[in-house]
């Protein structure tokens, strides 16, 4: 496993796409940003941060399922896959470890740019608290929901050809974002299995309000919405409930992607 | 067909130079490229075929410029190319694919169309396999219809670039045979590293090392480098530390070793030199190794 | 008979699935405004098969324009054809346009007869309105095909691709502030001034010319080609 998380690591940070669509991501990113950027650096630290993060959230996981889309059914593409199973080494040990590793190679300009930001704003503002907000939310907001990202681009391209997954993922990722009114159309927003994080973001980080959609809460039930089982209150349980589900998630789809490819080499 | 070569070379990107001020002429016939890898063999055969622009000097081929798009266009009408790293379409079968390049290179007649890749699927060996999918060929299978795709367009300039890799001796044997056949008003250029499928079918070669031409005559003349210089030699010790080692024959009692020694081993006795012999007197001589 | 031959091939390598892709993200779309539909009204599914027209279609288009330079197993051999190769992959994102477009005329098609059409001032009547998917489905056709030759990598050709598609989703009010950002406004039916649809059609119909032919001037570089796809 280590092997393989080392080597893919190095051939994803390698590779010209990954910075490519990092350049992308970072002009999208300031377009976003460019007249809401001097408001976020004079807020208090804890609110710029969570703002950027919630901004973050929403074009970063796209470019990044996009570059991970193609890395398993590449083994196959490139005549590689068969090599690697005469290898001694486990089939789930090497899945783990090209998961871990493109996923830590590919989320390495998403922490750059939302770290760097938070370098501005403490330089700007002389408030190093801001840095240990920025770790929390990246380590309780992000980072589940990269590993979750990850593990559906990963084996997604296994059951439907990589392009249609991609267009596939921008239309999910749309709408399971704060962007759509959960009233208005079924959605995931405000339950446990949201990946963009309500519940630590409302829970762990006191955060309401600055919903596109119009409304404040992050996490909870919405009255008249469907799916309001999946939303219970908001409370320190349930946010680590909802970490734990997004990170299980994950793993499961990781183990079907194994299955998936058991059952096409026997 | 006629290939006039002058003083071609071409640079990649970060200026490194895949073939350096090379001038050779092609006669009608079949004709072989040796060297080793990297020596430019392989771009060599894509700017003759079009795939890749010269980045100076002229290529003619008959009488069509390969540096202007008519000209390359010309040429690609009456060529047949077989590509070192040969890539299908893994959904096709054999005989769609065959169908798809012969549209492609222009043959317009359904029927005709059809007719040839029936024959030349026929020629390859290829019939009862033709109508299964392309990713269920093993590699020689693919190789297989490789060369079938080449002589679609009754091709009057053949490039083959490895077309015998992955080829079994008896199918290798005849694929030989056919292009030597073929050669006849064409011009075949292959390129290998199989120096017997030279030895076996052209009279005429060149030998490229890291990008110049190093060798251009006979094959006879590449032999006779090797002329007095090939020795065999029975020892239970070890291998001749001398010379170039060709091959190493275990047998009763001991290893025979064959070897190109500019002196011979001790106890070693002539023997009469091959092309592979010339090729490895050259490599000697001329210090060509695989590119670093 | 060579003309369709040769045409039923290219449509093969642009692939079933990048073909059958609007049709499954549009039904995934219906699906989803079925569910709305108890809360949001009957208005949900019409709004939502035209948002697919002018939205998801052409997303899609795009994605599947950006992903076809750089994966031929064959491109070497391609290359040495007196069949251009630019044609060939002209044809091929020809065929994926107008596999999408079919689809989005159909729906338009579809909206028309059950009158919900007339409802919006903005789709314009039945020809012209055609242009409510035709200029996005262009102008993202035309932007993938460029982000491919250049970038010979899907994943960086799609993210160039749904960036401004991205957007112009996240910052409505923003781009129809502006004369020059209204003009190219992906989604002028669904959510621009009335005023600027006429022009904004225009603007995003010619402007992909030039993304088309900037792509079809590095498409000749068969170096770049032969090179396949970067990671």
């Amino acid at each position: 496993m280590t092997a393989a998380l080392r080597y893919e690591l190095r051939m994803q940070l390698r590779r010209p796409d990954l910075w490519s669509v990092t350049a992308v991501t970072v002009v999208l990113l300031w377009l976003l940003t460019a007249r809401s950027l001097p408001i976020f650096l004079s807020e208090d630290p804890r609110t710029a941060m969570i703002r950027a993060i919630i901004i973050c959230n929403v074009p970063l996981p796209i470019g990044y399922a996009f570059l991970l889309a193609d890395r398993l059914v590449r083994d196959e593409r490139l005549g590689v896959a068969a090599l690697l199973d005469a290898t001694p080494s486990s089939r789930p040990g090497r899945l783990l470890g090209k998961y871990l590793g493109c996923a830590a190679a590919t989320a390495l300009p998403v922490a750059t740019i939302y770290f760097g930001f938070s370098a501005v704003y403490t330089i700007r503002n002389g408030a190093p608290q801001a840095l240990s907000w920025a770790l929390a939310m990246f380590a309780t907001i992000t980072v589940p929901a990269l590993l979750f990202v990850g593990a559906v681009s990963l084996c997604g391209p296994l059951v439907m050809p990589t392009a249609v997954f991609r267009v596939l993922f921008v239309g999910y990722w749309m709408w399971s974002s704060y962007l759509v009114p959960p009233k208005l159309v079924p959605t995931l927003t405000q339950t446990v299995i949201y990946p963009m994080g309500g519940y630590p973001i409302q829970v762990f980080f006191g955060y309401r309000g600055g919903h596109a959609s119009g409304g404040s809460d992050w996490a909870g039930p919405v009255p008249g919405a469907l799916f309001n089982a999946l939303r219970p209150a908001p409370t320190v349980a349930t946010a680590w409930l909802s970490i734990a589900v997004i990170v299980g998630l994950a793993a499961l789809t990781l183990s079907a992607a194994h299955l998936v490819c058991e059952r096409r080499t026997r | 067909m006629r290939i006039q070569i002058s003083h071609l070379t071409k640079t990649f990107w970060r200026g490194a130079r895949a073939l350096d001020d090379i001038t050779l002429t092609v006669p009608t016939g079949m004709f072989g490229l040796l060297g080793p890898n990297g020596a430019g063999k392989t771009t060599l055969m894509r700017v003759l075929a079009g795939v890749l622009h010269p980045s100076n000097g002229r290529v003619l081929v008959g009488d069509h410029d390969i540096a202007t798009r008519t000209g390359r266009s010309s040429i690609q009408r009456t060529l047949g190319y077989l590509p070192q790293d040969l890539g299908v379409y893994p959904d096709l079968t054999a005989r769609e694919f065959l169908d798809y390049i012969g549209l492609l290179k222009g043959l317009d007649n359904r029927t005709g169309r059809r007719r040839r890749a029936s024959e030349l699927l026929e020629v390859v060996s290829l019939t009862s396999a033709a109508d299964r999918k392309l990713k269920t060929y093993s590699s020689g299978m693919r190789r297989r219809v490789g060369i079938a795709q080449a002589l679609l367009a009754d091709p009057r300039l053949l490039i083959v670039d490895e077309p015998t890799a992955g080829l079994d001796p008896e199918e290798r044997i005849r694929f030989r045979t056919l292009l030597a056949q073929l050669a006849g008003e064409r011009t075949v250029v292959l390129s290998t590293h199989i120096v017997d499928d030279i030895a076996q079918t052209c009279r005429e070669l060149a030998v490229l090392a890291h990008g110049r031409l190093v060798f251009r005559g006979t094959a006879d003349d590449l032999t006779a480098r090797a002329a007095g210089h090939v020795w065999t030699v029975a020892t239970t010790g070890p291998a001749p530390g001398d010379g170039v080692l060709v091959s190493a024959l275990p047998q009763p009692g001991g290893v025979r070793y064959r070897v190109v020694a500019g002196t011979p081993p001790p106890g070693a006795e002539p023997s009469t030199p091959t092309l592979e012999d010339g090729y490895l007197a050259l490599s000697r001589q001329r210090e060509i190794t695989p590119a670093s | 008979m060579r003309f369709f031959d040769r045409w039923r091939y290219e449509a093969r390598r642009a692939g079933r699935a990048t073909l059958l892709a609007p049709w499954l993200v549009t039904a995934l779309l219906a699906a989803g405004a079925t569910l709305a539909a108890r809360t949001a009204g009957n208005g949900a599914i019409p709004r939502t098969l035209l948002s697919a027209v002018e939205m998801a279609i052409p997303l899609v288009v795009g994605v599947s324009a950006a992903s076809l330079v750089g994966r031929d197993p064959a491109v070497e051999l391609q290359l040495a054809m007196p069949a251009g190769y630019r044609g060939t992959l002209l044809r091929r994102w020809a065929v994926t346009v107008a596999a999408s477009a079919l689809l989005a005329a159909g729906l338009c098609g579809g909206l028309m007869a059950s009158g919900w059409w007339a409802r919006w001032p903005r789709t314009h009547g039945v020809l012209l309105g055609q242009l409510t998917w035709a200029a996005p489905v262009c102008w993202l056709a035309g932007l993938g095909l460029l982000a491919g030759a250049v970038l010979r990598g899907p994943a960086a050709a799609a993210t160039v691709v749904t960036a401004p598609w991205l957007l112009e989703q996240l910052l409505p009010d923003q781009l129809q502030a502006h004369q020059w950002s209204r003009l190219l406004y992906l989604f002028a039916t669904t959510g621009g001034r009335d005023a600027d649809w006429g022009p904004n059609r225009f603007v995003l119909l010619a402007s992909s010319v030039p993304l088309a032919a900037g792509a079809w001037l590095l498409l000749g570089q068969t170096q770049r080609l032969l090179g396949g796809e970067t990671g």
